[in-house]
């Protein structure tokens, strides 16, 4: 009977249905896994450029592009976006709003995506509005302004559709502002709630802070959170306290900073936290899409979230509870000796920033930052970039000033030790590490894997590669023209799987000849 | 010269300190920690004939310094330059003698082998023609006598091993997952795909062998290199 119906259903063509790419993560457990396995380890070795299209901008592309309905849609650096044919890579309509000048950010105009629901999507602007657009014609429905760009707010994460509701988080933590997950409706931009990731005084968790330091305290939100809906919850990733550095002048443990905060999909009130650096001095954001998995650990099911963490360890915890299964070092540590069993570090002394330079591992900019990872159910490994070393950490007092960079001193290279980086497997039951492969540089893209067997990764010089996701062995690899700062999406587009990225100002389809 | 008394008048140990936060931040990857000079910036705490104020708005054409217009306000540009003149202090006299110093670099040194001085030597290390602007006598000596303590970028070393045997060793002009880029010291390119060599390893020393030198010829070579400001000769 079965085999019967699985004939109809082939007949029918339903099992070469096309597929599509909806969020930032990969669909709602942001794992990043394509099911489609037409694209596999015995053919991967011919995938080759079926389409280009040149956007003519410069800049970072971390974008994330959504594919459905025939069509691409991504965003590009300084509030560009595009919706593309997915036959031809042909342009559909353009955005370009230009920015105001004056935004105060760390890092560039970049950014991560849109979000889909229905005929609209969403995305931010730099300056930090969320907008929504007509699907078809690009042209916006509504405008929110999420915060205050002079006082050093920006945006630069894709937003997250939970059911009618529209998701975002904000940046600037570098510039002494507050953080927060806001949820607007979809329909009417109303906003139905908003979670501060630094409470005030007298609010829970208000006294890991001096009292009235909230307005400044950091934790922003800048990278997408990922939506479980079997428990509706949502995770976000918080970003470090303020000021980066000095952490004198902010005694505590600096709560909901460097933490995963589990908020209910319909108020945004807090169901639990885990922190993963308390009272960080060392700009740790916890910044990454938190990965679901259900694993099995001792037997017994497990419903998971996967952190590989800018502080050096790999964290698996309980999704329902935030309660610690495992975690261990990917990379370098030197500031702790293990994640205790309560979750919290076991401290080494004298690892914080001074006025003279303390060298500390990972460096700065991690450990994993915020390169978007990929879980794969079918060889039960996940997979992120790594960057392998130390620096030394330096502590200047700062003034608080509005608006102003807030990060109270900066780190150096160190010119003996420099920094490696690799590509890294980690199982999430252990927390150990499967495979690592040498990279030449520090990661600048992000993880896709697929059901055939496959692992693939752009790098910052240009090279995608696939990688066989059960040792790491280097199965293909193509010279784009441009630096790749995104993970690639998959897709069956009329019968037949495909990959895209952005390279440099470039949109890419691969496919199989 | 007014609007500068001006500006001292007004800087206060806040500004300084404030100064020293940005400095820190944004200034010292090129400048070093202290605005001694460092891996690409000149030492500030010489004072030049330019207005400080001035090149961190404009920049300077031609050079890696860019235009900070944009980044900082006139307020911040103060509180830098305040920082900025806090750290001033009188050149470090050059004991040796600049002339036997040029000798040596052409002759026994063996230093034009590899560098350039205006018009003369090889562009295979660093470019000198106006070291002596860019670098503090201190910073000289350590990259003279000890090459390995402040690497230059863009003048790594990087040796092949081809897959019959041989070895070619150059300065590094790219480097990736999957292939890399050299020159030897003959000026010769050479370029491999990774997986098509034996082996590719990125030196952790400087290309550059150590000054061996006496103490005084040492003196000479440095009153040489701190004589180097750029100008037509």
């Amino acid at each position: 009977m079965t085999s019967i119906l699985l004939v109809a259903l082939w007949a029918q063509g339903l099992f070469a249905q096309d597929t599509e790419w909806l969020d930032y993560g990969g669909g709602p457990h942001a794992r990043r896994f394509s099911e489609l396995s037409e694209i596999n380890a015995s053919n991967v070795a011919r995938l080759a450029p079926k389409w280009i299209y040149q956007t003519g901008v410069g800049g970072k592309f971390e974008t994330v592009p959504l594919i459905t309905r025939g069509r691409m849609f991504l965003t590009g650096p300084a509030n560009h976006a595009w919706a593309l044919d997915l036959l031809t890579g042909r342009p559909l309509w353009h955005i370009n709003p230009g920015m105001p000048d004056g935004i105060n950010a760390c890092c560039g105009p970049m950014n991560r995506g849109f979000a889909i629901s229905g005929e609209r999507l969403f995305k931010v602007t730099f300056e930090g509005d969320l907008i929504a657009y007509d699907l078809s014609t690009g042209k916006p429905i509504w405008k929110k302004t999420l915060a205050d760009f002079k006082k050093g707010y920006s945006a630069t994460g894709a937003p997250l559709v939970v059911k009618n509701l529209v998701l975002t988080g904000i940046a600037g933590a570098e510039f002494g502002t507050r953080g927060f997950v806001d949820a607007y409706d979809v329909a009417t931009g109303e906003r139905k709630w908003r979670f501060w990731t630094v409470p005030t005084y007298d609010e829970p968790g208000g006294k890991t802070w001096p009292k009235d330091f909230h307005e400044r305290g950091g934790g922003s939100t800048w990278v997408t959170g990922t939506y479980d809906p079997e428990l509706n919850l949502v995770y976000w990733g918080t970003g470090n306290p303020g000021p980066d550095m000095d952490g004198d002048v902010r005694p505590g443990d600096n709560l909901y900073t460097c933490s995963v905060v589990a908020l209910d999909a319909d108020t945004g009130k807090l169901k639990w936290h885990f922190q993963f650096t308390p009272h960080d001095v060392h700009d740790w954001d916890a910044v990454g899409d938190p990965t679901l998995a259900d694993i099995v650990v001792k037997g017994a099911p497990v419903k998971a979230l996967l952190f590989p963490n800018r502080n050096g360890f790999y964290y698996t915890l309980d999704r329902t509870n935030g309660k610690l299964i495992a975690a261990k070092p990917f990379t370098k540590v030197s500031w702790a000796t293990e994640i205790k069993a309560d979750g919290k570090p076991a401290l080494v002394a004298g690892q914080d920033p001074s006025d003279d330079g303390v060298k500390s591992c990972p460096g700065l900019g991690g450990g994993h930052n915020w390169w978007a990872t990929s879980y794969s159910p079918q060889s039960k490994l996940h997979y992120f970039g790594s960057i392998d070393g130390c620096q030394i950490y330096f502590k200047t007092e700062q003034p608080f000033v509005e608006g102003a960079w807030y990060q109270a001193s900066t780190t150096a290279a160190i010119p003996a030790e420099p920094s490696t980086a690799s590509l890294v497997a980690v199982d999430p039951v252990t927390a150990e590490t499967k495979w690592r492969v040498e990279l030449a540089k520090a990661p600048s893209g992000g993880v896709l894997s697929t059901a055939g067997g496959l692992v693939f990764y752009g790098d910052q010089d240009g090279w995608l590669a696939a990688y066989d996701a059960k040792s790491g062995k280097v199965l293909w690899r193509f010279q784009t023209g441009g630096q790749i700062a995104a993970p690639p999406v998959s897709y069956r587009f009329r019968g037949k799987q495909y990959l895209a990225l952005v390279a440099g100002g470039a949109v890419i389809a691969f496919g199989l000849p | 010269m007014l609007a500068m008394l001006v500006l001292l008048a007004q800087s206060s140990p806040a500004d300084i300190e404030a100064g020293k936060a940005t400095f820190r931040i944004y200034c010292s990857p090129c400048h070093g920690r202290n605005a001694e000079g460092g891996p690409r910036g000149p030492d500030l705490t010489l004072r030049g004939e330019r207005d400080p104020a001035q090149v961190i708005a404009d920049g300077v054409p031609g050079s890696e310094m860019r235009a900070y217009r944009s980044t900082f306000s006139t307020d911040n540009v103060e509180r830098l330059v305040a920082y900025i003149r806090s750290r001033e202090r009188a050149p470090e006299a050059v004991a040796g003698n600049a002339a036997a110093g040029e000798r040596i670099f052409w002759g026994k040194g063996g230093c034009g082998a590899c560098h350039l001085v205006g018009e003369r030597g090889k562009h295979f290390g660093p470019d000198l023609t106006r070291i002596g602007r860019a670098r503090g006598l201190a910073n000289l000596r350590e990259s003279t006598v000890n090459p390995d303590a402040d690497l230059v970028g863009g003048y790594r070393g990087v040796s092949v091993t081809t897959r019959d045997g041989k070895t070619i060793r150059g300065r590094e002009l790219g480097y990736d997952a999957f292939s890399v880029r050299l020159a030897d010291s003959n000026g010769a390119y050479h370029s491999f795909l990774r997986d098509e060599v034996a082996s590719v390893a990125i030196e952790k020393r400087s290309l550059m062998p150590a000054f061996r030198g006496s103490p005084s010829e040492l003196n000479d070579l440095l009153a040489y290199l701190s004589s180097l400001k750029g100008d037509s000769r």
